[in-house]
């Protein structure tokens, strides 16, 4: 019963986040709508088609996060994505980043989950990076630029994705030793 | 006894997917406004920003028009695909193959419009170390692609 109480304590209370960005959105769209209506109503008509193609992925990203929550304890995270994952944390966090699909912002809240549950922040900054590689429009970066300039951009990105992982975490490293808290 | 053992089990016990499920629906619900704000921004980025008005801003220079890709490709918006598009026919144009590597990967790794909504989830210090990592090896990305290329060709 006390368990049950303490848990609750600790849960996070209900409350929407991003109010002011959607009120200041809001708000150019009004100006908008009273210097040029025709532009707010295409700008609205392109929000709604974008919302539209990411809504199947922010169905995937809740799924996905659920699963990782059921099958996987906060322990098991930490260990392959926190600070005692080794090279296949690394690894992991690319591949992850490659196979995501859809704008990054829809995958905010399974990374900030991830992170809560002990997820390195370097390993946060390659999956950001590695989303560079899109897989499924390769193909069409192949007929635009050729073969030689997808396999070289792709190759560097995965190396620069890692490299600013480990930037990242000599940086935070850097600031803890100040004795400044992140 | 084991009445006992039974209710000694049950605060212990996972909860079952469906409550998973439930709790995973909610704090991403928390996040809709943050996430249609975003959304609504790309709908006036892509609205207000179009293609031409951002060919007419590269100057010839390989090196400024590097800096010149990063910066626009970070404040475009919309589906990779179409910087590829873009990038193919500024390389008509004769813009530098270094701005046009800039240009489609900044499009993708870096995000003016999604830095609000990165702040309020990875805080301020994350979202600044991480853009300023993705600005400057996008540059250098960049540039080494297109060694590699000139190179290979």
């Amino acid at each position: 019963m006390t368990k049950n109480r303490e848990n609750k304590k600790t849960e996070k209370p209900f409350s929407f986040r991003g109010k002011n960005l959607l009120v200041l959105v809001i708000i150019c769209y009004i100006v908008l709508f009273f210097v040029n209506s025709q532009l707010a109503v295409d700008s609205l008509q392109k929000s709604g088609k974008v919302l539209a193609k990411i809504l199947p992925i922010f169905g995937l990203v809740i799924v996905f996060t659920a699963s990782i929550n059921y099958f996987l304890r906060p322990k098991q995270i930490a260990k392959h994505l926190g600070k005692e994952a080794g090279i296949k944390g690394w690894l992991w966090s690319m591949a992850g980043g490659v196979i995501s699909h859809g704008p990054i912002y829809a995958w905010f809240p399974l990374l900030e989950d991830l992170r809560e549950h002990g997820m390195r922040d370097a390993l946060i900054v390659v999956f950001i990076y590695a989303r560079a590689i899109k897989v499924p429009i390769l193909p069409i970066m192949v007929d635009y630029f050729g073969w030689t300039f997808t396999l070289a951009l792709s190759f560097y990105i995965l190396v620069g994705s890692i490299l600013q992982g480990w930037l990242l975490e000599l940086f935070e490293k850097s600031i803890k030793n100040r004795g400044d808290g992140y | 006894m084991k009445k006992q053992q039974q209710q000694t089990k049950t605060p212990d016990s996972p909860p079952s997917f469906f409550k998973v499920l439930k709790k995973s629906a909610l704090s991403f619900f928390a996040m809709a406004p943050m996430l249609l704000g975003v959304i609504g921004l790309v709908g006036l980025f892509q609205t207000l920003v179009t293609p031409e008005m951002l060919a007419t801003l590269f100057q010839g220079n390989p090196f400024v028009d590097t800096l010149i890709g990063t910066v626009t490709g970070g404040v475009s918006a919309g589906h990779p695909m179409i910087s590829y598009v873009l990038g193919g026919e500024l390389l008509k144009q004769g813009v530098s193959h270094y701005a046009v590597t800039a240009f489609i990967l900044s499009w993708v790794t870096l995000g003016l419009i999604q830095i609000p909504a990165e702040v309020e989830v990875f805080g301020k210090r994350f979202t600044l170390y991480r853009n300023i990592l993705a600005f400057i090896f996008t540059l250098i990305i960049a540039i080494l692609t297109s060694f590699t290329v000139q190179l290979f060709s």
